[in-house]
């Protein structure tokens, strides 16, 4: 996975796909290589530090177990961050930025919430303990859904078009040069081998290119194992109607097989319509999502 | 009819919600479907930003303006539908029904050039994030007062921002409706923003201010605010009355979730979310369960016993087989519990719908979920 050689790893696609127990999984993979890694969820609940058994980081990053701390970054936390960081002092932005009247003047500046939430997370990848030591070796993102997803990486651009020079645009300068480049970041795209999920990767595959951000990884999650070859196929179909205890197990590999083929041809679509090396992760039976299910997962990201 | 359904029969307006990924879009299809099949003109809308309904609905692509299904479409489906009912489906054009928001408002065609011109308004119209789902409240809202729809569906994006779409009017009318910044629109416009917010933030106020936005994105915000002028009252007027009408008997919220424990947990949010609000839970769906193949009090086969009973095929056959029994046994238990969790709650109407064997994407899969709806 390429993923894993950035210093800046973004992971995209549709609700539902496995989004946080990938992140949770290079995460992972990473802290047993001895990289000290920060995973940002975005205004999320919490779900990566709860894979682990921990309790939700909010918005201090917390080491949920060796090398691996989260945390939830949120436009509230986030906005008093980066004005702290503006002003330098914060009595000036209690006296500020929780003035009534200069709240209401913020919340009307377009995409400022996603600006500061995106600066807090690119922030992370700039800053250093000591000149040449990045305070974490990688930060993964366990960005939005589709669609909000690209809202939020497109903030930079958009911010650079739509605002007049000052600050706000300075900032969203050099996040763009971030965001954009090759050597420092890569994004991956996560599908499950169903129709949406395949139709809308497709989509912000599409979207990704147009807004020229480094896309790395195709990673298709939840594929069924090709279980039974299509003459077994066959016996299971034909004795799905039987009794007891045939029947009823023949119906259920049956179903399996159908599921295994048909995630084949999504998992072909997917390949054919976005040009990026894919890994396959497969589907796991998994009674419980925790540290265990995360290392399954891992193990096939590295295989 | 599940319960669900009859719950629905005699709303106006169904609103689906709940985390992403849990097949609300077909859902919420599925819904507008079968009021059609009933005789409804019936519509649905997604206010997503990703592009689902329309290869749901098998059509090329869907605009802001409403587009009918075509009969032809619905009979190749098996689908006929009884005199008076039609399917339509939209999905929302942010920036467009922002535009038309501001033409509905404006007093005069310059103030509204001047606010359609305004660069942040551009931004904010095309990209502000919880536009989405403001503008889908005000669509719905002229669909549901100016179209004579039998049922209108409406799908909406995950939950964390599906929260903010509840908020939306709310928070246009707090910002609107602000005293001080109507005050200040003209103050700013005229450049003494620093005088005024000297009084309101203390000394050096409005010097960090501007250090922190640019001065010129407040002079912009300024020029923004003072075309709003006197537009305000009829935004406010029309934000309480989208407001209202979600709190109306006909509207009916379904929260849809599928079987895992996170879906659970953002639908029992949701649900406690919208009952607070005072809206109306009509139904809660649980979508793609997994079926009940295996009788649960069964034993689990063993390879061996299955490779004899069968006659036929390897015992390595055979034992792939009893491995994908206990699997599916696996998951259908770890969703019985999420599933029993969900329907603690008491009183709403609910209905289970099984996975199918195929993936839903077109009419007839969505006929399907429809006829169990």
């Amino acid at each position: 996975v390429n993923l894993l050689d950035k210093r800046l790893a973004i992971v995209t696609g549709k609700g539902g796909v496995g989004r946080s127990t990938i992140s949770a999984a290079l995460a992972l993979i990473l802290a047993g290589r001895g990289k000290r890694v920060l995973v940002c969820e975005v205004n999320a609940r919490e779900r990566v530090a709860p894979l682990f058994g921990a309790k939700p980081s909010g918005h201090q990053a917390t080491e949920v177990r060796p090398g691996i701390f989260t945390v939830n970054v949120t436009p509230p936390e986030a906005m008093r961050e980066y004005g702290v960081m503006v002003l330098h002092s914060r009595t000036l932005y209690r006296v500020v930025f929780e003035n009534r009247l200069v709240a209401s003047f913020l919340r009307a500046i377009p995409s400022l919430a996603e600006l500061v939430m995106l600066g807090k997370i690119l922030h992370e990848v700039r800053v250093e303990e000591a000149p040449g030591k990045p305070r974490w070796d990688a930060v993964i993102v366990d960005a939005p859904a589709t669609g909000h997803a690209v809202q939020l990486l497109r903030v930079p651009q958009a911010l650079l078009e739509a605002v007049p020079p000052g600050p706000l645009r300075r900032d969203a300068g050099w996040m763009d040069e971030l965001l954009r480049d090759p050597t420092r970041t890569g994004i991956a795209i996560v599908a499950v081998p169903e129709e949406m999920p395949v139709s809308e990767a497709i989509d912000l595959d599409g979207q990704l290119r147009a807004l020229r951000l480094p896309l790395t990884d195709l990673l298709l999650n939840a594929m069924p194992e090709r279980r039974f070859n299509p003459d077994e196929g066959g016996i299971l179909a034909r004795r799905r109607a039987d009794s007891a205890p045939v029947g009823p197990a023949a119906a259920i590999a049956h179903l399996q097989a159908l599921r295994a083929a048909e995630a084949g041809r999504y998992g072909q679509r997917l390949r054919e319509a976005i040009s990026l090396p894919a890994v396959e992760i497969p589907f796991l039976a998994a009674e419980r999502w925790d540290q265990r299910a995360v290392g399954q997962v891992a193990a096939a990201l590295e295989r | 009819m599940s319960a669900v359904g009859e719950s629905l029969g005699p709303k106006r307006i169904a609103v689906c919600v709940g985390s992403g990924g849990v097949g609300k879009t077909t859902v919420a299809a599925a819904i507008a479907l079968r009021g059609a099949l009933q005789g409804k003109k019936a519509l649905v809308c997604t206010i997503d930003p990703a592009h689902r309904l329309a290869s749901a609905l098998g059509l090329a692509a869907l605009g802001n303006k409403e587009a009918v299904v075509p009969e032809e479409m619905l009979r190749q489906a098996g689908l006929t539908l009884p005199p008076g009912g039609s399917l339509h489906a939209m999905m929302l054009d942010v920036k467009h029904t922002w535009d038309e928001l501001i033409a509905r408002h404006a007093p005069d065609p310059e103030r509204r050039r001047r606010i359609l011109e305004n660069r942040l308004y551009q931004q904010m119209s095309r990209a502000l994030a919880g536009s989405h789902e403001y503008m889908a409240m005000e669509k719905l809202y002229e669909l549901a007062t100016e179209r004579d729809y039998g049922l209108i569906v409406l799908d909406t994006p995950p939950t964390a921002h599906a929260l903010d779409f509840l908020d939306a009017p709310h928070r246009v009318l707090d910002f609107l409706g602000d005293e001080s910044l109507r005050i200040l629109g003209p103050a700013l416009a005229a450049g003494r923003i620093g005088m005024k917010l000297l009084h309101l933030g203390g000394t050096y106020a409005a010097r960090a201010l501007a250090r922190f936005t640019g001065a010129e994105t407040l002079n912009e915000l300024a020029a923004l605010l003072q075309a709003f002028e006197g537009m305000y009252d009829g935004f406010k007027a029309r934000a309480a009355a989208v407001r209202e009408l979600m709190g109306q008997s006909q509207v009916g919220f379904v929260v849809v979730a599928s079987p895992q424990p996170m879906s659970v947990d953002e639908a029992l949010f949701f649900h406690r979310t919208l009952t607070e609000e005072g809206m109306t839970v009509a139904g809660l769906v649980v979508n793609r369960a997994t079926g009940p193949l295996w009788p649960e009090s069964a034993p689990l086969p063993e390879g061996v016993e299955l490779a004899r009973a069968a006659g036929e095929g390897s015992a390595d056959l055979w034992g792939r087989v009893a491995l994908t029994v206990a699997e599916q046994q696996r998951i259908a238990r770890a969703e019985r519990a999420e599933i029993a969790r969900l329907f603690a709650v008491p009183g709403t109407p609910r209905v289970i719908l099984a996975r199918l064997e195929s993936d839903v994407h077109d009419l007839g899969g969505l006929a399907v979920v429809a006829s169990r709806v």
